[in-house]
């Protein structure tokens, strides 16, 4: 039979400590406890998407300043394809003129229907392949940038800021955005609003490109303040009126590029939040961000996003705090937040549901793949999340709202096709050739669960690999060991805490 | 999606989680604690936004024949309902229901400052909130709000793919099972794994670490499991008795009977019937997909009949807005406004309702809705499920005289 086994990653004592009541006072001062490979794997929960099981080795091997850094200074990732291969998803000329004659002339024989449908199919199969290659290249840059907290912070933006792909809004200005996020990703919170506010897409998607002096649009100046910085009860619907009457006159120019058209600008004077003056949106963002309530907003939206649901306001106020000490520069703010006490805390680990895209991302990191496929792009449909299609301007809930049977059982069937097609990373394959099914229970739940697994849960597991005790699983031989180690592994991932960040 | 569950996870810790092992151990046959009287609500999405102008026809109006050169139905196609509007054609089926006193058409239904998006009209529909970005649909909040016994799997089931935002519910899992072969998990069907064991494997008690979404996770996961496991079982006894036809509507619709007749205890159903979206070459696209719905309709009435159901389940239809009033030059219609909705079966009492949007007097090429859809809800809220609707969509809504 086999030789006997290298033991592979040894398993974690397992740590818990009865949360206590975390000291508020104290909570982003940095952490000083206990360093170990269950904190460096929650780092890359949160900062990254999960990580390979080196790089969580590596990060507990480092020391966590050394870890933290790792993620807040951004590594070079320009050998990552800087956008994804798209096809022309907008009409052509040709295709432009049919369609407006058509629409002129509804139903008339002289507008050569026939190719008004053809080129209005042909437009739509573009837009389908778009979608697919925008979403495949995004996850694809998630799976593999040597900058994950990039990454993870432009996800975060693009629920921000959202954007969909709808409206007729070119793919190419949505990926453009995304790489607006990119860019500005740790950088200024209020140039990157500002940069929004001139976003082709978003200038699109919020309708801010028909806002004129004569026929004034809101959407944009009302969802800015109501979701993207203050929040309700911070502004008036004066405030919204105002600023609307600020903001006309930025929209899109022939080439989709964003253009201020003075003529369409309101140049009357608008009292905004306060102050009054002949204020274009560029004031507006100004004056939004002398707001405590923009910093206060953005403070919550970074706890329950990085840290945990629901985070006290006291809590809040310090994050808050510490961004307007930084002038809402937020590489220091989170390289403070990831190294903090609070961050490390009992309340914070696996206190997060998992997304779809840091469900898929994660296990694509923990076996190896560099690259996503269509079977990932449904997965991530039937859970509940399409990259450039969030279902609202609010973006995608998060949290609880993961979570129900169908998209469940979605998470389940998608790591058990992982592991009937993939699986060939080489700890997994390590396990295959192991004489001993303890062994390899602790090494699986070491290597996906950091250890957080129950102990009757790890016997279960234990008896799974031995193919003994489980009258289901008679079927299997000592011949398939592959297959019982790919199983194990699949039903590893699917215990509750691989749901959880 | 369990909203304000999890709060209740965190308080109690860990201690949710026994609870269900307990739970799970019940006998297989108290799954279902129906008392097979329970009214049935099934709603049909049209998705991709129906053309209510060539549904139910305006032949009356001259104008309709103007904005309609290529696309209109014939006066004498029409299967009339009265002196200015009546069926399309492919609905004969559907029309001898309707002359048989079982449908109620409710004409000109929208809201306010209509959205043209797919998406956030369809939301607007679903989640019955013109005006904010709400969390849960409408019949979520009917489920939050109904009662219903906490160990049932099977409270509400929506039969596709993706549970739909109308279900998304703050307190009740709803299913989302869009045939009952693929319903499951993967790894099952190779029996490689029996469900005690899954079941143990996804519970989360004594685990190191403590997490306010813990007990949430291992409840959910384990309703999956049992669900997609139960669900075959307690409807394989049902006889169909109508005659589908061989789309995935009609199995859609035979399998939303079989729950049905199998006595689950199950309130509101999901159906989906599309793409409707006829930017080009309209008339062979919607005349398919409304000769499916009219097929799929009269044969689950017939089977919901022939078990003696047909009184306790009504239907009502939606889709994301109507189409433009003018014809593109694609053969087709681009996105509109209101349009009318279908209720069938139950209660009914079968006739027009509402008014006929003129087209004369249109918005921007779009028709002005004539009753608001939140009028509609009221009405099925109050009169068939017993609900007080101000909670779910608000106040103040009119209600129709459609139901008994």
């Amino acid at each position: 039979m086999a030789a006997p086994i290298t033991p592979t990653a040894t398993p974690p004592a397992a740590s818990y400590r009865p949360a206590g009541q975390l000291d508020l006072a104290t909570a982003l001062e940095t952490y000083a406890g206990p360093w170990n490979v269950r904190l460096a794997a929650h780092l890359y929960r949160r900062a990254g998407f999960g990580g390979s099981p080196d790089d969580v080795t590596r990060a507990a091997a480092a020391g966590m300043h050394a870890a933290v850094d790792g993620f807040t200074h951004f590594a070079d990732a320009s050998a990552l394809p800087a956008q994804p291969q798209l096809v022309d998803d907008r009409p052509n000329r040709a295709q432009l003129q049919m369609l407006v004659a058509a629409a002129q002339q509804p139903g008339a024989a002289s507008t050569a229907p026939d190719d008004a449908v053809a080129a209005r199919k042909a437009l739509g199969r573009s837009r389908v392949k778009d979608l697919v290659a925008m979403e495949t290249w995004f996850l694809d840059r998630m799976i593999d940038s040597p900058a994950p907290l990039q990454e993870k912070m432009t996800l975060f933006w693009h629920g921000h800021f959202t954007s969909a792909y709808q409206k007729g809004i070119p793919a190419q200005a949505l990926v453009n955005q995304n790489n607006l996020f990119r860019t500005h990703a740790l950088g200024n919170i209020r140039d990157l609003t500002l940069a929004v506010s001139q976003d082709p897409a978003m200038l699109r998607y919020l309708d801010n490109a028909q806002n004129n002096k004569s026929h004034p649009n809101e959407n944009y100046a009302r969802e800015l303040m109501e979701l993207f910085t203050l929040g309700i009860g911070n502004y008036t619907e004066t405030d919204v009126r105002e600023s609307a009457r600020a903001f006309t006159g930025w929209g899109l120019d022939r080439d989709y590029a964003f253009r201020d058209f003075p003529a369409r600008h309101d140049n009357g004077s608008k009292t905004f939040l306060g102050r009054t003056g002949n204020f274009t949106g560029h004031d507006i963002v100004e004056i939004i961000f002398t707001q405590p309530a923009a910093a206060q907003w953005f403070a919550k939206k970074l706890l329950e996003y990085f840290v945990y649901s629901e985070p006290e306001p006291a809590l809040v106020d310090a994050v808050a705090a510490l961004i307007r000490k930084n002038d809402y520069n937020l590489q220091p703010v989170m390289s403070t937040v990831l190294r903090s006490n609070v961050f490390f805390s009992d309340r914070a680990y696996r206190a997060l549901v998992k997304s779809p895209v840091e469900f898929v991302v994660g296990s694509y990191q923990l076996f190896g793949i560099k690259q996503s496929d269509l079977v990932a792009l449904g997965a991530l449909r039937r859970m509940g999340q399409i990259l450039f299609v969030p279902p609202n301007v609010k973006g995608w809930d998060g949290g609880a709202a993961w979570l129900n049977s169908q998209t469940l059982l979605t998470r389940e069937n998608f790591a058990s096709g992982l592991m009937a097609k993939m699986g060939d990373a080489g700890w997994l394959q390590r396990q295959m050739t192991s004489t001993d099914p303890a062994a390899v229970a602790r090494a699986l739940t070491a290597t996906i669960l950091q250890g957080d697994v129950s102990a009757s849960s790890t016997a279960r597991l234990t008896a799974y690999v031995d193919g003994s005790g489980i009258s289901a699983l008679a079927a299997l031989s000592g011949e398939n060991a592959d297959q019982r180690v790919r199983g194990a592994a699949y039903l590893t991932m699917a215990m509750p805490a691989y749901q959880l960040a | 999606m369990k909203r304000n569950a999890f709060l209740l996870g965190a308080v109690s810790g860990l201690a949710v989680v026994g609870h269900t092992a307990g739970f799970f151990s019940r006998a297989l046959a108290q799954a279902a604690p129906s008392t097979g009287d329970e009214r049935v609500l099934v709603v049909v999405y049209f998705q991709g936004g129906n053309d209510g102008l060539n549904t139910v026809v305006p032949f009356g109006l001259p104008a309709y024949y103007s904005y309609r050169p290529s696309l209109a139905v014939a006066r004498n196609d029409v299967l009339r309902l009265n002196a200015t509007v009546g069926l399309n054609p492919v609905l004969a089926p559907f029309k001898k229901m309707y002359d048989a006193g079982q449908v109620a058409i409710v004409q000109g239904v929208g809201y306010p400052n209509p959205d043209y998006s797919h998406f956030r009209s369809t939301a607007i529909w679903e989640t019955a909130a013109p005006d904010k970005y709400l969390s849960t649909g409408w019949l979520g909040r009917y489920l939050d709000a109904a009662n219903l016994p906490a160990a049932n799997l099977f409270n509400a089931i929506a039969v596709s793919d993706v549970l739909p935002e109308v279900l998304v519910a703050d307190r009740v899992d709803v299913a989302a099972v869009a045939q009952l072969n693929g319903y499951g998990l993967t790894s099952d069907r190779n029996k490689t794994l029996g469900r005690d064991e899954f079941h143990s494997f996804v519970q989360g008690a004594d685990v190191p670490f403590r997490s306010p979404y813990l007990a949430l996770v291992a409840s959910i996961e384990d309703h999956a499991q049992r669900g997609a496991e139960e669900l075959p079982q307690l409807v394989a006894g049902y006889k169909p008795a109508g005659t589908y036809p061989a789309t995935p509507f009609g199995r859609s619709l035979a399998l939303a009977a079989q729950v049905i007749g199998s006595k689950l205890g199950t309130r509101v159903l999901y159906v989906q019937l599309g793409s409707f979206d006829t930017h080009t070459t309209q008339k062979a696209t919607q005349d398919r997909l409304l000769g499916d719905f009219a097929d799929g309709i009269s044969a689950f009435y017939a089977d919901l009949a022939a078990h003696g159901s047909e009184g306790r389940v009504l239907t009502m239809t939606f889709s994301d807005f109507g189409r433009r009033v003018a014809e593109n030059g694609s053969r087709g219609t681009d996105h509109g406004s209101a349009a009318p909705v279908f209720v069938i079966g139950g209660g009914v009492k079968g006739g027009l309702y509402g008014e006929q949007p003129a087209l004369d007097n249109l918005d921007n090429g779009n028709l002005r809705f004539t009753t608001d859809f939140r009028s509609v809800y009221a009405t099925v809220l109050e009169k068939w499920l017993h609900r007080p609707p101000a909670g779910i969509v608000g106040p103040g809504f009119t209600q129709l005289p459609l139901l008994a």
